[in-house]
């Protein structure tokens, strides 16, 4: 094969225009992408909710895992022409990317499905797929008796052994809250908290930065309790990991996950198939089986296995069994506790 | 240095061809530069200049933020002070081995060179995840501790700055082992023996000799070490944990979490300008040093 000068240049001067214009070729081909979270929850969507979305639509979907805070990041660096279709996000940062103006209303009247959700999933903005549920995670072989009270991490007998999480994550910002309000505080009154936190230094064996980390900790035997994501053990579980879940009788931490169609995505349609496919009673009732264990939010699905058993047997006990936080109250205050935390918290 | 001048020499006579050519050799790197690190960077130094969050005036209140508070300012102090003991570490460590390497016959040389680059042949992550195996409370210094009977109950060494200290040196250990070698190598032998036939003993013709001709690439090393220790996200936040603060995770917890995009940009300047300032320092005694091994 010879290369002639001219027909390199052509060729150059081709691909150059496809970069300058992307719009030519790919208007037609570009794929949804989904911006889920790491962990449990990529595998739980690949395994279930890629497979629906694509039987439903005939699409295809690109699953990009991050950090909530990461997607705002990524969408609001190019508003015009956002990178990510779906967005997924945990209460806090949701309201965040609404304030901000970077996601779409929920086409509600078109919905399938919205109706059937339960009333604190139904969220115009972008609806909640899912819960996710926190309260105490122990090691089963160092922790006899399962504790019950959030209280409990408070022992003597934990003397170095509690694990918790720094403010950046939702999981440690809402620990704090529920320990608040356990000692007579709310979101707009964090002071009993931080109190309580400054009683749990001596029990402290780590302060992880995020629920990954803290997850592992558990697997290192660095720690033996602490507040844990319900679904995030999951996997550690599956791993023959000896961590298992028990619900405070305070009540267990709810934090809606919500999914919102990004605002000027160029593939709308698809991005609403996706989640209609999300909210779906067939992808929920999977989500829900072993090893996903994921916390339905339509009414229609009925809750059972291991969810049942120690969550909840239906809705309306989840919904008795769980405490919603205010995170429009929560997001007033955050930067000033991650402040607070950063000087107070030294272990 | 009198035989590098010696091979530049022959080439005297097109230098002024040669320059040009080589300014136009660069063009394509400092086109990708330009694009890709200047423009950022020059919109990193706008964006600390927003007085708030919400970025709608200019100002010097990020500024002001950050170096009027106590607080911040120890994080900056925490940072660097991390960067040194890691630098010094890395150092105390590193320089056997660079010594070792340089003198090992062939096979052996071949062999040692491997197990230092080996670690950069494995990402951080998963380094750093060893280092997690190592120091937790089952990990393999406890448990060779508490068999020794050395200790009754397990050390806490994983989440403290000791134990960070020593993963990152094992971490960036490469950097700071390959140019000392280059160093080493470069040196020629029969220097060592023109000392001892003068008479030096093995210490003096290594403090004497072999010392001043490598500063050059202890410089070049901690340069490195310290550069890549202080910016080192992961290791830091998986080994030193969640309350540990140091710059890099200050700017992260200002940028992800709090959206504060202002602070966080003037926290990365205010980081550039201090490690800028340790590297200019440790250049001047790079040179200062050359002086020293020529005279």
């Amino acid at each position: 094969m010879t290369l002639h000068r001219r027909s390199l240049l052509a060729g150059a001067l081709t691909l150059g225009a496809a970069q300058a214009f992307p719009g030519l070729s790919h208007a037609q081909a570009r794929k949804l992408v989904f911006a889920t979270f790491t962990g449990s929850w990529e595998e739980a969507h690949r395994a279930v909710l890629v497979p629906a979305f694509r039987k439903s639509s005939g699409g295809d979907v690109i699953l990009d895992p991050m950090l909530s805070v990461d997607q705002i990041a990524k969408v609001q660096a190019a508003r015009a022409n956002p990178p990510i279709d779906v967005m997924l996000h945990d209460p806090g940062p949701a309201l965040t990317a609404i304030a901000q103006d970077l996601v779409e209303p929920y086409p509600v009247a078109q919905s399938a499905h919205y109706g059937d959700l339960i009333a604190d999933a139904q969220e115009p903005m972008g609806p909640a797929p899912f819960f996710q549920i926190v309260g105490l995670t122990y090691n089963p072989e160092k922790v006899k008796t399962p504790p019950t009270s959030w209280a409990d991490l408070w022992k003597p007998e934990f003397k170095g052994r509690v694990g918790i999480t720094n403010l950046n994550s939702t999981l440690g910002t809402g620990f704090l809250v529920e320990i608040a309000r356990m000692h007579g505080g709310s979101e707009t009154n964090i002071e009993p908290g931080f109190k309580a936190l400054e009683a749990l230094k001596p029990n402290l064996a780590a302060v992880a930065a995020n629920p990954g980390a803290l997850a592992a900790l558990y697997q290192q035997e660095q720690v033996d309790i602490g507040p844990g994501n319900f679904n995030a053990i999951q996997i550690l579980k599956a791993r023959g990991v000896p961590v298992e879940f028990a619900a405070p009788k305070e009540g267990i931490i709810a934090f809606k996950t919500t999914i919102h169609i990004v605002k000027n995505t160029p593939v709308k349609e698809l991005a609403f198939k996706l989640i209609e496919a999300a909210l779906s009673p067939e992808v929920q009732a999977k989500l829900m089986q072993s090893p996903y264990l994921i916390v339905p939010t339509n009414r229609k699905v009925a809750i059972e296995g291991e969810v049942a058993k120690v969550l909840a047997k239906d809705a309306d006990e989840l919904k008795r069994k769980s405490v919603f936080q205010d995170w429009a109250a929560i997001n007033r205050s955050r930067a000033a506790w991650i402040e607070r935390f950063n000087r107070e918290i030294r272990v | 240095m009198a035989a590098a001048g010696a091979v530049a020499a022959p080439l005297r006579p097109g230098r002024a061809w040669t320059a040009a050519y080589d300014i136009r050799l660069a063009l394509p790197l400092a086109a990708f530069f330009l694009v890709f690190f200047l423009a950022p960077l020059a919109l990193l130094v706008l964006v600390s200049f927003y007085a708030d969050p919400g970025m709608t005036r200019f100002g010097l209140d990020q500024y002001a933020r950050f170096l009027l508070d106590p607080f911040s300012l120890r994080v900056l102090g925490a940072t660097l002070w991390l960067g040194v003991e890691v630098t010094a570490l890395t150092l105390l460590l590193g320089l056997p081995l660079a010594l070792l390497l340089t003198w090992a016959p062939g096979r052996l040389r071949g062999l040692l060179t491997l197990i230092v680059l080996l670690p950069l042949l494995t990402s951080v992550v998963v380094r750093t995840f060893a280092w997690i195996v190592i120091l937790g409370r089952q990990g393999i210094v406890n448990a060779g501790l508490l068999a020794l009977g050395l200790t009754d109950t397990p050390l806490k060494l994983l989440y403290t700055e000791g134990g960070l200290v020593l993963a990152l040196a094992q971490v960036q250990m490469p950097l700071m082992v390959l140019p000392l070698v280059t160093a080493l190598s470069r040196i020629d032998p029969n220097l060592a023996d023109a000392s001892a036939a003068l008479g030096a003993g093995a210490w003096r013709t290594f403090l004497r000799v072999t010392l001043p001709l490598c500063l050059p690439g202890i410089v070049a090393g901690c340069l490195l070490t310290f550069a890549a220790a202080i910016t080192a996200f992961i290791t830091q936040s998986l080994i030193g944990g969640g309350q540990m603060l140091f710059m890099p995770m200050y700017l992260y917890q200002q940028a992800s979490s709090l959206n504060n995009w202002p602070f966080a940009a003037a926290i990365a300047i205010v980081f550039l300008v201090a490690v800028l300032a340790c590297v200019t320092l440790l250049n001047l005694v790079g040179r200062l040093s050359r002086g020293r091994a020529q005279a």
